[in-house]
């Protein structure tokens, strides 16, 4: 998988994140809290809380795979290692978010590691 | 690779560093079980010693800086912007993320705030080079 495809997809699994971790919020808080400007601070729990921590861990893995990614585009830089790189740093992001959902210890942290390493691999490679 | 492409490489590996540095000492005040763990009705942030803490802080508020210094630094390249004042800001950002952890870690006020906006400056003025 090339690299833009892989940021392209974990795009899209951000913003699956992003809906889930809604559904839950708005199941547990409801609309009306939703909706308002949210002046007292609530917060959800269980798999609704699991889904927002997701989430917030997502979109700071964004902030680092996706300068990788572009910084392989702009100087025209993929080779094999980076693009198996950004496949890997892909998949261990899909088995992040079901993996913090229902709780799997040790999985989560295992996944969470991986992408992390493929993202600095990434930064490593462009040098 | 243009100046600014290899300060934003480094940037991100500065990130990379800081996270490393505040999950050694997270793991070992919190231990793994609690690290490992889901989490569910507990804030970790909140148990962590107050420096540990600061490192977190310290991570998170980079992971902010990051987002406008990626923008500014593909504006600059992709428009062909690139100047020695615009290498000057890049290389200013780095100097400032590099010292905003120390700044934060040992409490140095109101310097830590006067470091952050120096690398905030930085990039603000880097999307403006690319506009006049």
């Amino acid at each position: 998988m090339t690299e833009p495809t892989a940021l392209i997809l974990y795009g899209l699994l951000v913003l699956l994140t992003l809906l889930l971790q809604a559904t839950g919020a708005l199941t547990q808080l409801g609309m009306g809290y939703l909706l308002g400007s949210r002046d007292e601070q609530r917060s959800v729990e269980g798999i609704a809380g699991r889904l927002e921590r997701a989430l917030h861990n997502s979109i700071h893995a964004m902030v680092l795979f996706a300068p990788a990614v572009l910084l392989i585009i702009v100087t025209e830089s993929s080779t094999n290692q980076t693009q198996l790189a950004a496949t890997a740093f892909l998949i261990s992001r899909v088995i992040y978010l079901p993996s913090y959902a229902f709780g799997i210890v040790g999985l989560r942290s295992l996944a969470w590691t991986v992408g992390f390493f493929c993202t600095a691999l990434l930064y490593f490679l462009a040098l | 690779m243009g100046a600014e492409l290899t300060i934003l490489v480094y940037a991100a590996l500065l990130q990379v560093l800081q996270f490393a540095v505040m999950s050694v000492f997270a793991n070992r005040e919190l231990g793994t079980k609690v690290t490992l763990a889901p989490r569910d009705g507990v804030s970790l942030s909140e148990q962590l010693s107050p420096r540990t803490g600061r490192l977190y802080r310290a991570l998170n508020n980079h992971f902010e800086g990051l987002i406008l210094f990626t923008i500014a630094v593909m504006a600059v390249h992709l428009s062909e912007r690139s100047s020695p004042f615009t290498v000057a800001c890049a290389s200013t950002y780095l100097s400032a993320r590099i010292l905003y952890v120390p700044a934060y870690a040992f409490g140095w006020t109101p310097w830590r705030s006067i470091i952050w906006f120096a690398g905030f400056a930085a990039t603000v003025a880097m999307l403006l080079a690319v506009l006049v």
